[in-house]
């Protein structure tokens, strides 16, 4: 790919392939061969099987091992026989094992706690290469499990500063993803606060930079216990952006596979389970993983922007939601939230019922149910095969199912408001049209507010995530940061527009041109505003309605994009028939404002 | 659209470097037999099997027993005597393992017996039998009363279960054992690479297969048959006693009809182009239904080689399918795969620009790759990498996204 990309170069204009090389008369091959390469490669979906006590354990726990992009089988004592469960641990597609109880198991989970622990360590040994993780209150049960490995202690990965599960075994995982500006950042040794800063607003950056003697990892940040907060302002769920996995680190460390982990419970770290999905992450991530990439460039994208910004990924092996916010006294710090789900690939692998369902209910085309089914399964089998005509309608209504799974499943990053940057990625949003692009993150980002809306076209987020150092890495998207994204347009969302005849008017004004536009409840209005035009958006809603803040009238300014302004007055959340006709119907009169070429 | 020249040959290799390539035959595939708890391997790592050695045993009804204590000084006691002795049977644990260890000659079950269905005693190989003296293990081979389910009735008479062992608790074992066993056998020749107790029999296949998409079933062994096809398709009428064993190649799509009349007549597999999901999962209820029954049938399994949608099997594979037809094939379901042993196969003259498309509305047309398009404006309004392709029969080029092409390799 890299030699017909040169080789076209070199055929339009030599002159730049030879400022780019920075040689006289380059040739192609000597280009390819000798520049550095940066390599990102998206982790084949890992199946681990989650075992408790309780079924309710087992669901707590499930839940944060789908967040850390795990494929799940499940199963509890209380639920299946012991055959049963032995059979989910020793199948060939299980790749581990997470045992948990509560910090304090109830009678419910105690009382099965010393077979599953029996079973699992059994499994261990006729699996050997089965890693085991033994959460929370299963942690105990250490010692059923001498024998069954022969590399030593177990090791204790991110147990909660409560948890008695502290050890002195090196701690590798980040406990924040606070990151802070790295020219800011302290030095290595001794720990001081830089200079002039001002000690309440900049200690969470300085703290958050500390690297402690145990730190392996450069870049990564540890927030102790004594860290001061964040900030006093609302900020999303801390969890790890880190670059290494706590299980790469240890075998780096180690020389060995960590085949026996000791973890917190489900509830640790705030959110809850934070800590646990942060050492499942870890243990399933390859250390160069696109999909963790993505998150973190965001992250170094928000603070080159100074902008909240928020990406949804859909991808064929999973799918990815974050949020990175800058923080603190001159927005030095930036803290970043992130869930991976394999169930939020488009064609998942073996996609449920509920799946199938998701897929019908954003399908604009009447199929039968076996029919999308197999439609579902193909587009796995050739995942960037049929990708014109009804096949990029298809396309569509799979990214938009993935995408609903991905927001049913954080709903802790949906109640934050309407990021002001919102990115979509992944190869199935590249290959489509960018009016449907905006207006599939339109029906499904459903938050009051106005934000711009950028596509990953190049799919280059995840390969610049795998940058180690995070300096270089915000250097490059400070240099890459107006041609990396492709611009869709603004989106102005307000709630609580009632329906009737006419929500008000809009008056935009760009350097030449005033247009007025009367707006229309219940649909998506699209303005004219090219790609690297601003414009003056006066907004005056006949109702209050609620746009950041309440009001009638609003200005505000807006940037263009491929697909311009869109104005979107229908309701918050989106209300649809449940008859698939009139949804289906509904649904097909909005994608053919936005795309009218669908039937070419 | 306009005819276009077909472009010297370094042009024309840049451009098929864009396409995606798919692999008619591999050669001596590594093919996996998953077992479940109470299922054991018959056979050993490194040791040679040929077809239809048995390989496995399956344990269908599979269910949790308490194996007692089995350890021989918790066996024996300190002074000598059971421990189990005097306790009650469902806590008497100690003779099973000792007895299943030293199982007789003449305790075993009449050889006669059919090797799809067998019981508890049968042990098809030296290697088992040395499995028996280990000490007690996870996943270690055991039998023992059926008592020991908790089943026991006062005037029923006691069966013996057999499974494997699945773990120790405060010394006593909990293992998955049945009535009933299932011989597994091995439908291809090759050596055993890997061989566990209830997780898994690995087995690198002699000769050479050709990849499928999609497989179900099980592993099963017959002749080839490749009947005519009308406009690629196979009549479920075709499908007739006179086929029992066989592998029959069915054309574009398998129906469901096709499954039950073919699975009715005997025959041991089908092959085709795409099968829906809807047949599938029709196929895999009926399967868990006879298993069910315990009662014992013929393996079926079947490999469609493009996917769920229809589509004709491309040409190239016909031919080799074809020129293999009246062979012994394997089909087998993990990864899904038509393995031959023979020790040669003409393979089809292919042109190095020949193309296929594999997905979208041309999905199973064929010819030729004549140049690329650039960026092109398809339907819908994608903008896509494009390649300008004639297809075979045809004076008229068309344009076609590189994404929706394959070529073959060999």
């Amino acid at each position: 790919m890299l030699v017909g990309l040169l080789s076209r170069v070199e055929l339009t204009d030599p002159e730049l392939l030879a400022e780019l090389a920075g040689v006289e008369r380059p040739t192609v091959s000597t280009l390819v061969a000798t520049w550095p390469r940066l390599e990102a490669r998206t982790t084949p979906p890992r199946r681990i099987a989650v075992l408790a006590g309780s079924r309710r354990q087992r669901r707590r726990l499930e839940e944060v091992a789908l967040r850390a992009g795990w494929l799940v089988s499940g199963g509890s004592a209380d639920e299946m026989d012991l055959v049963a469960l032995s059979r989910v641990v020793l199948s060939t597609q299980t790749a581990a094992v997470l045992l948990g109880a509560d910090h304090s198991p109830g009678g419910d989970e105690r009382r099965h706690l010393p077979d599953l622990a029996a079973l699992t360590a059994a499994a261990k040994r006729l699996r050997p290469e089965l890693t085991v993780i033994l959460a929370g209150g299963a942690a105990a049960f250490e010692s059923t499990f001498a024998g069954a490995t022969d590399i030593g202690p177990a090791h204790v990965l991110a147990a909660a500063p409560e948890s008695p599960l502290r050890s002195a075994v090196p701690e590798a995982v980040v406990q924040s993803s606070v990151v802070a500006d790295p020219v800011e950042a302290a030095p290595p040794q001794p720990p001081a606060p830089p200079e002039g800063a001002d000690p309440g607003a900049e200690a969470t950056a300085w703290v958050a930079d500390v690297p402690a003697p145990d730190d392996k990892v450069e870049g990564q940040s540890k927030a102790s216990p004594e860290a001061p907060p964040a900030a006093d302002v609302a900020t999303p769920p801390v969890l790890a952006a880190g670059r290494d996995s706590a299980a790469s680190t240890i075998d780096a460390e180690r020389g060995v596979s960590p085949q026996i982990l000791l973890a917190p419970d489900a509830g640790a770290g705030e959110p809850a389970g934070a800590s646990l999905q942060q050492v499942l992450e870890g243990l399933r991530a390859l250390p160069n993983d696109s999909r963790l990439g993505v998150a973190r460039s965001i992250g170094s994208l928000a603070y080159v922007l100074d902008r909240v910004v928020e990406v949804v990924e859909i991808g064929l092996q999973g799918g990815l939601r974050a949020r990175s916010e800058p923080i603190g006294g001159g927005h030095s710090a930036v803290v970043s939230s992130h869930a991976c789900f394999a169930n939020a690939s488009f064609s998942p692998a073996d996609p449920s019922e509920e799946v199938i369902d998701s897929v019908f209910a954003w399908s604009t085309t009447a199929l039968d149910r076996h029919r999308l089914t197999d439609r579902l399964h193909d587009l796995r089998l050739v995942p960037w095969g049929d990708a014109d005509g009804d096949g990029a309608v298809f396309r569509l209504a799979a990214a938009k199912a993935a995408f609903s799974r991905l927001v049913d499943a954080t709903a802790e990053l949906t109640a934050y408001p309407m990021p002001a940057l919102t990115v979509a990625a992944g190869g199935i949003f590249a290959s489509l049209p960018p009016s449907v692009v905006a207006l599939a993150i339109a029906d499904l980002g459903r938050r009051p507010g106005i934000g711009q809306l950028v596509c990953d076209q190049a799919r280059m987020l995840g390969p610049l995530g795998a940058v180690e150092d995070e300096a270089e890495r915000r250097r490059l998207l400070a240099n890459l940061a107006d041609d990396l994204l492709v611009p869709l347009g603004c989106l102005v969302l307000p709630a609580g527009v009632k329906s009737g005849r006419n929500a008000g008017q809009l008056r935009l004004q760009g350097i030449d041109t005033t247009s007025e536009i009367e707006l229309h409840p219940g649909a998506i209005q699209v303005v004219d505003l090219p790609p690297g035009r601003t414009a003056k958006a006066d907004f005056d809603f006949r109702d209050t309605v609620r746009l950041g803040t309440r009001g009638h009238h609003f200005s505000v300014e807006v940037g263009g994009g491929l697909c311009g302004l869109l104005v979107d007055l229908r309701d918050i959340p989106l209300r649809m028939s449940d008859r698939a006709e009139s949804r289906r119907a509904a649904l097909d009169a909005w994608q053919r404002g936005m795309w009218p070429g669908v039937d070419e | 659209m306009s005819v276009v020249e077909r472009p010297s040959g370094p042009d024309i290799a840049a451009a098929l470097s864009r396409v995606a390539t798919r692999r008619i035959l591999v050669f001596s595939p590594t093919i996996h037999f998953r077992l479940s708890p109470g299922d054991r391997a018959l056979v050993a790592p490194g040791e040679s099997v040929s077809t239809g050695t048995p390989i496995a045993e399956r344990t269908p009804d599979a269910e949790v027993v308490d194996a007692g204590r089995l350890d021989i000084d918790a066996a024996l006691g300190k002074n000598g005597r059971a421990a189990g002795a005097g306790r009650p049977t469902q806590d008497a644990g100690s003779s099973a393992l000792w007895r299943e260890g030293r199982l007789e000659p003449g305790e075993l079950l009449p050889e006669k017996r059919s090797q799809m269905a067998t019981k508890v005693g049968q042990w098809p190989s030296g290697a088992a039998r040395q499995e028996r003296r280990r000490p007690p293990e996870p996943g270690k081979w055991w039998v023992g009363g059926g008592e020991r389910r908790g089943k026991s009735g006062r005037n029923r008479p006691t069966p013996r279960v057999g499974g494997t062992l699945l773990f120790e608790k405060q010394g006593r074992w909990r293992a998955a054992a049945g009535e009933h066993h299932q011989i597994v056998e091995s439908p291809v020749a090759g050596i055993v690479r890997e061989a566990r107790n209830s997780v898994e029999v690995t087995i690198e296949a002699a000769g050479a297969a050709i990849p499928g998409a999609i497989a179900a079933g099980e592993p099963s062994r017959g002749y080839l048959d490749v009947p005519r096809l009308t406009d690629g398709e196979l009549w479920a009428s075709a499908l007739d006693v006179g086929r029992a064993g066989a592998i029959v190649v069915a054309g574009s799509r398998i129906s469901a009809q096709a499954i039950s009349r073919a699975r009715a007549m005997s025959i041991r597999g089908l092959i085709a182009g795409s099968v829906g999901q809807g047949e599938l999962r029709d196929l895999e209820a009926s399967q868990l239904r006879q298993k069910a029954s315990l009662a014992p049938s013929v393996p079926f399994g079947l490999i469609a080689l493009d996917g769920h949608q229809r589509r004709p099997i491309a040409t190239p594979v016909l031919a080799l399918l074809a020129a293999l037809s009246g062979r012994e094939v394997a089909i087998v379901t993990d990864p899904p795969l038509l393995i031959f042993d023979v020790s040669e196969v003409p393979l089809p003259d292919l042109s190095p620009d020949w193309i296929r498309v594999r997905s979208g509305i041309h999905a199973g047309r064929e010819g030729r790759l004549l140049d690329t398009a650039g960026l092109y404006r398809f339907r819908s309004g994608v903008h896509l990498e494009a390649a300008v392709v004639r297809f075979v029969d045809e004076t008229d080029t068309t344009i076609l996204p590189f994404a929706d092409l394959e070529r073959f390799i060999f």
